[in-house]
């Protein structure tokens, strides 16, 4: 094993077992706390704690056709947080998938509506282009990083609001990707629905257990990252240059080529989770398409350390909660707790690695400025 | 007996399994410069460090003018008036001299009663700054003195200064002594002068304590000390080569006139305090001559190193030819040049493998680094670049590493130009870089040991694409073996290693792409008297072996003990040059400071 | 011709009122990033003052209790950011999107809960100067609590510049290192930093609830936070640029609620774009002077002795 995980806790002097414990012991009271916090909002705000539950657990684990929901909810997030750690892990933080995911779904959408062609072609064509206009987008900020010296951080995040109104102006021209005109209905600011042939096959039927294509593609691209990234030559480079890209240069690795490379990397894995979206079931491009898929993605990298074959089960998870919250608006409470709780869970995930590494850092000595 | 201003008694620390500091006993008298001597990695640095509140002991007791103290953090040690004079990352660049000097003070924040007082501390001192010019338009010489005035704004008991001379002229250092001077004695305070150079100690200290692997092993009076019997107590042995004299900065006790040399122009009896350090006198010199005749076998079992492979194993090829050369007979200096090599006609035939015409180069912010740099070095010469820190040695080596580009000027690698600031190029070209911050370009320490050792090379074990990891591991073991390098398992991360280890590990990589010319910048700073000599034995094979070999060293006797011939860098340009016999520390002190030699 | 200045009038009105909220959250984030932490969680600190405002409202009766709520609340998302930032040092990036995230689920999810007849503190208009043509309603017809940005601008910049808590926060934002040697505690300066942007972003978003609009909707926000960082990079990070940049924006905005009722038909999402489309501009076009890229050490998370 050569590159330690990001952010983990260097090996103390204390025995192996005790550590394990203690760590065990701080996610786990961690995990309580947030769930308690959780449990809390929702009694009083005047829901039952059990009802919710039994609802997220409907939603997302209870019958085949749950199952799949999680699966579907699940492949987006994993696509957006594999691109994320490989970003990541080349020294630049791109948080503006969000952004990158709207770009893909329009260029797919921009696609799919008018390539002629046979459907596994057309649908090839949607994807490929998905990816291709999120690189692009994610270019614009690389871009602006390696020539005039913007912050990555700062032109992602800016880009996010500017795509959230490229898409909004595309959907509200009709030369654009506006929705055909029906007469006598007024018409909403979205897209035709993509064609038959553009959609992505599912697995399975409904009410059993049924899934998009798109989880074989996500595993696929996750798969292929994570074991380029450990054992490629492109991989040592890419880490190389997160961890001192001053050596790295030295060494003959270009900032520009690898580091920007990765930054479009983490862009097209962003515009092909918008066109998965886009072909998985959404199937009209509308502004709210990506429904912070981006955001969310972005979070799952991070809760998984950046180490894309843990991104897997963490997408999982996320995803089940994101299904789980559809049903929950059978039992009155509002969907927007699932955010509350995503959120609690991600800073409880978070917390114990960041506390063992204070500790570490105090018991060494020298503290981080009080 | 007067009540000590400072004393640490039986101070502990550990780092892990690393004993920095051992039980360490240390008493500054009010008035005195007391110097702290002890080579690399003996622990000083992690002393003083208790001291200013930015590391915890494990044990022992810190007393300021009899009162025992706990010093937490850096704003406790300031408030008993213990200050530091820094080096590096102390100040800030785009605030103003009296903004930087003032912080981290307390109190009102008022301008125009901090430029007044930083004038008058200024005048009082000797030291000329101006509080209105922003830091980052300060040369390297202003900015110590903005430091010294920072640190002497706070009314300091205890002044404290790590290695100040290595950024100064000699004639620069000689005002430093003095200011310490004034400062100690007009107003009573206490300083500590951290060296590893003997002549520093000797010319500017009262009372020395020496350290070494933690443990205090000597202290004495300076006036009368016994400068042979220091070096000894510094390494814990006998100096054995030039070069490990070169590491104690003892190469001035060992440099006098041996019969048939003429007496060397400057030299005076006077053996004052006031004279430039690195030039002793007569007087000074307490009588040495034949103290340390060894015969070769005793050496070899001296220059064993503790803890790592013996000395059998290490390649020393020439070593009855080298004997006369190199052998250590203080008061007698019997060598012409750098042992075993050959001498300077064979290499003036030699190709001509670096060639550096007229470099000009500016750093982001607009300042010049590199002004019409131009330098040439041939196969199997050594190319020392002597200097005061901060006039385009890092420049340089930058340069040679594809870090910088150049606005003019071009660099020819075995005659074929080479373009600057592109990743990787310089390599490519065949030009090895032993960097002088190797933390900084020179590996990754969060990469194993293995992966360290290819870094630029990868290629080499990899195929289609992917790297093999059995070709990986061969690599390294064959690497760890020819270089002897103290690793137990090389996939561990290479943070884990000793720095002398991690310098091996760059080395070794370096060497082992065979390069054409090879760019060692203060390779043997931060190392142990064994490690240093390890590194200058193999530069100076590499040059043997036909490599150019570029030496950036702002240690003169480094840059004597190894080079064939020296160049004196000064404000990003050569100043001067001359073989190796015509060098001596006057001339290059001369050039070093801006002058004409 | 009146007519015209009738318009411009109105529309610097519309523009001033909308900047409002934002000039509060700006020179917060103005301290923070001067500071070197570039704090993504204003969203979070405008929402949440937004939602405890009105609840604070609905509580006590006053809207005026209200504001101190929603200053409260933008405080506890600061604490939230500064405790996992510089506490314990997780991105503080991801930490600042889990926090709006968190933030706008909490604040949606109870939004019914805090549904109640408007509420709305006083409309105070400054005698005499109000009535002043084209100028007069824009500038000095506001409720009370815009007022007090005529105190807080003089005050922030006065905290920045002239106080040592500035020199250190400063010193802290350009090289943290050398801060460190000198003595200045540099992630509690960090902390603080943050904590005053929380209490003014708080404010500004109890502002836009109570002050503006007299109830609480979810999202109500909707990314001004977001606008506002846009804002302060815009400015250069100096203050009147922050401030010129939430004017500018103000403006944007109310040209887009203008010109479909004066008969343009502008692109709508143009002008919504502008302001990030602005900033970026700005940081391209201005990147080698000094000042435009910012504090040195701004997003760059301390902690001593690291090699």
């Amino acid at each position: 094993m050569t590159s330690p995980p990001l952010g983990a806790a260097r090996a103390t002097s204390t025995p192996r077992a005790a550590a394990r414990l203690r760590a065990v012991l701080t996610y786990a009271a961690s995990l309580t706390v947030a769930l308690a916090l959780a449990t809390a909002v929702v009694t009083l705000s005047g829901h039952s704690a059990a009802d919710t539950l039994l609802a997220l657990y409907q939603g997302s684990l209870e019958g085949g056709a749950s199952l799949g929901q999680t699966v579907d909810e699940a492949v987006p997030l994993l696509l957006v947080a594999v691109g994320a750690v490989v970003c990541t892990r080349a020294g630049l933080f791109n948080i503006g998938q969000e952004g990158q995911v709207l770009i893909g779904a329009t260029a797919g959408a921009a696609i799919a509506l008018s390539a002629p062609g046979p459907g596994p072609l057309v649908l090839a064509l949607t994807l490929a282009g998905s990816a291709l206009g999120g690189a692009l987008w994610a270019g614009v900020a690389a871009v602006l990083h390696y020539r005039r010296g913007v912050d990555v951080v700062i032109g992602t995040l800016l880009l996010v609001f500017v795509a959230g109104q490229v898409v909004s102006y595309a959907v509200n021209r009709d030369f654009l990707l506006q929705e055909s005109a029906v007469p006598g209905q007024i018409l909403a600011p979205q897209s035709d629905p993509v064609p038959e042939a553009a959609r992505l096959p599912r697995l399975g039927e409904y009410p059993d257990f049924n899934v998009g294509g798109g989880v074989f593609l996500a595993l696929a691209v996750t798969l292929l990252l994570a074991f380029l990234l450990r054992h490629g030559t492109w991989g040592f480079k890419v880490r190389m240059l997160g961890l001192n890209p001053v050596a790295a240069r030295r060494a003959g690795v270009s900032a520009g080529w690898i580091g920007g490379g990765a930054l479009l990397l983490s862009g097209a894995c962003a515009g092909l989770a918008g066109g998965v979206v886009l072909t998985g079931g959404v199937y009209r491009l509308q502004p709210g398409l990506a429904d912070n898929v981006g955001w969310e993605g972005l979070l799952v990298a991070l809760v998984a350390r950046n180490r894309p074959l843990l991104a897997v089960p963490v997408a999982l998870f996320f995803g089940a909660l994101r299904a789980g919250g559809g049903f929950l608006a059978s039992t009155g409470v509002p969907r927007y707790l699932v955010s509350v709780v995503t959120a609690l869970l991600v800073l409880a995930a978070v917390f114990p690695a960041a506390y063992a590494e204070l500790r570490a850092r105090r018991r060494r000595g020298s503290g981080g400025g009080a | 007996m007067r009540v000590p201003a400072v004393e640490m008694v039986g101070v502990t620390k550990r780092f892990g399994s690393v004993v920095a500091c051992d039980r360490v006993s240390l008493s500054v008298r009010e008035g005195e410069i007391h110097g702290l001597l002890g080579q690399n990695g003996a622990g000083k640095t992690t002393l003083m460090k208790i001291l200013l509140g930015l590391v915890r002991p494990d044990a022992g007791r810190v007393l300021v003018r009899g009162h025992e103290v706990e010093i937490r953090d850096p704003r406790t040690a300031a408030d008993l008036g213990i200050a530091m004079v820094q080096q590096h990352f102390s100040l800030v660049p785009a605030m103003r001299v009296w903004e930087n000097v003032v912080l981290g003070a307390g109190g009102r924040l008022d301008r125009s009663a901090a430029r007044g007082r930083i004038q008058e501390v200024a005048r009082r001192y000797g030291l000329a700054v101006d509080p209105d010019a922003r830091v980052e338009d300060l040369t390297t010489g202003e900015r110590q003195r903005v430091e010294i005035v920072k640190c002497l704004w706070r009314d300091p008991a205890l002044l404290i200064l790590d290695e100040p001379t290595s950024v100064l002229t000699p004639a620069e250092s000689r005002e430093l002594f003095s200011v310490l001077r004034r400062v100690a004695s007009h107003e009573r305070r206490s300083v500590i002068l951290i060296s590893h150079k003997l002549d520093e100690i000797r010319h500017a200290t009262d009372r020395v304590t020496v350290m070494r692997s933690g443990r205090v092993v000597a202290r004495r009076a300076t006036p009368g000390m016994d400068v042979a019997d220091l070096a000894r107590e510094m390494i814990g042995r006998e100096p054995g080569t030039r070069a490990a004299a070169a590491a104690v900065g003892a190469m001035d006790a060992v440099v006098s006139p041996s019969p048939g040399e003429p007496e060397r122009p400057g030299r005076t009896a006077d053996a004052d305090r006031g004279m430039e350090p690195g030039r002793p006198g007569p007087a000074a010199e307490p009588d040495h001559t034949g103290v340390f005749d060894r015969a070769a076998t005793d050496r070899a079992e001296d220059l064993g190193r503790a803890g790592e492979p013996g000395p059998a194993t290490r390649p020393r090829p020439a070593e009855p030819e080298e004997e006369p050369g190199d052998t250590l007979e203080f008061g007698r200096v019997a060598d012409s040049g750098p042992a075993g090599d050959p001498g300077p006609a064979a290499v003036d035939e030699a190709e001509v493998l670096l060639r550096v015409r007229d470099a000009y180069a500016t750093a982001p912010d607009g300042r010049p680094l590199l002004r019409g740099l131009s330098l040439h070095v041939r196969a199997g010469e050594i190319l020392g670049i002597a200097g005061v820190e901060g006039n385009g040695q890092a420049a340089l080596a930058d340069l040679l590493s594809s870090l910088i580009e150049l606005d003019a000027g071009v660099v020819e690698v075995c005659g074929r130009p080479v373009p600057t600031g592109r990743a990787g190029a310089m390599h490519r070209a065949g030009v090895g870089v032993v960097p002088e911050d190797r933390h900084r370009s020179g590996c990754v320490l969060d990469m194993s040991v293995a992966e360290n050792l290819v870094l630029a090379d990868v290629g080499r074990v990899a195929a289609g694409g992917l790297v093999r990891p059995r070709r990986l591991r061969e690599h390294a073991a064959r690497l760890i073996e020819e270089f002897e390098i103290v690793v137990t398992d090389p996939d561990a991360p290479l943070r884990r290693l000793s720095g002398g280890n991690q310098q091996k590990v760059v080395l070794a990589r370096e060497l082992s792409a065979n390069p054409r010319v090879l760019v060692a910048a203060q390779p043997s700073r931060g190392l142990d008297v064994a490690a240093a000599e390890y590194v200058a034995e193999r530069i100076r094979r590499a040059a043997r072996d036909g490599i150019a070999v570029l030496l950036i060293s702002s240690d003169l006797e480094e840059i004597l003990a190894l080079a064939h011939r020296v160049a004196v860098i000064h404000r990003g340009a050569i100043a001067g040059e001359m073989p190796r016999a015509e060098a001596d520390v006057a001339r290059l002190a001369l050039l070093m400071g801006g002058r004409a030699a | 011709m009146t007519d015209m200045l009738a318009v411009a009038g109105l529309i610097l009105a519309s523009a001033v009122r909308l900047s409002v909220p934002l000039a509060f959250a700006a020179l917060g984030e103005y301290v923070a990033e001067r500071a070197g932490t570039l704090n993504i969680s204003v969203e979070g600190m405008m929402l949440g003052g937004a939602f405890t405002a009105v609840a604070g409202a609905n509580l006590t009766g006053s809207p005026a209790l209200g504001l101190l709520a929603g200053v409260a609340a933008g405080l506890a998302v600061a604490l939230a950011q500064a405790l996992f930032s510089h506490a314990l040092t997780v991105n503080p990036y991801v930490v600042g999107l889990t926090l709006n995230v968190f933030v706008l689920g909490l604040t949606s999810f109870l939004a019914e809960s805090v549904r109640d007849e408007p509420r709305q503190v006083d409309l105070v208009p400054v005698p005499w100067l109000a009535d002043l043509p084209v100028l007069g309603p824009g500038l000095f017809a506001h409720r009370w609590p815009a007022y007090l940005l005529v105190v807080l601008v003089p005050l922030a910049w006065w905290l920045v510049r002239r106080t040592r808590w500035g020199l250190e926060a400063r010193a802290v934002g350009e090289n943290p290192q050398a801060a460190d040697v000198a003595g200045v505690p540099v992630n509690r300066r960090r902390r603080q930093a943050l904590l005053v942007c929380g209490a003014l972003s708080g404010l500004g978003g109890a502002y836009l609830a109570v002050g503006e609009v007299g109830l609480f909707n979810p999202n109500m926000t909707a990314g001004r936070g977001y606008l506002v960082i846009a804002a302060v990079i815009f400015g250069g990070w100096t203050l009147r640029g922050a401030l010129a940049g939430c004017l500018l924006f103000g403006a944007a905005d109310a040209l887009r609620l203008a010109l479909p009722a004066l008969g343009f038909d502008l692109t709508p999402q143009l002008l919504i774009a502008s302001p990030y489309l602005l900033a970026l501009l700005a940081l391209t076009l201005f990147a080698r002077g000094r000042g435009r890229r910012g504090p040195a050490a701004l997003g760059v998370p301390f902690t001593r002795g690291i090699t």
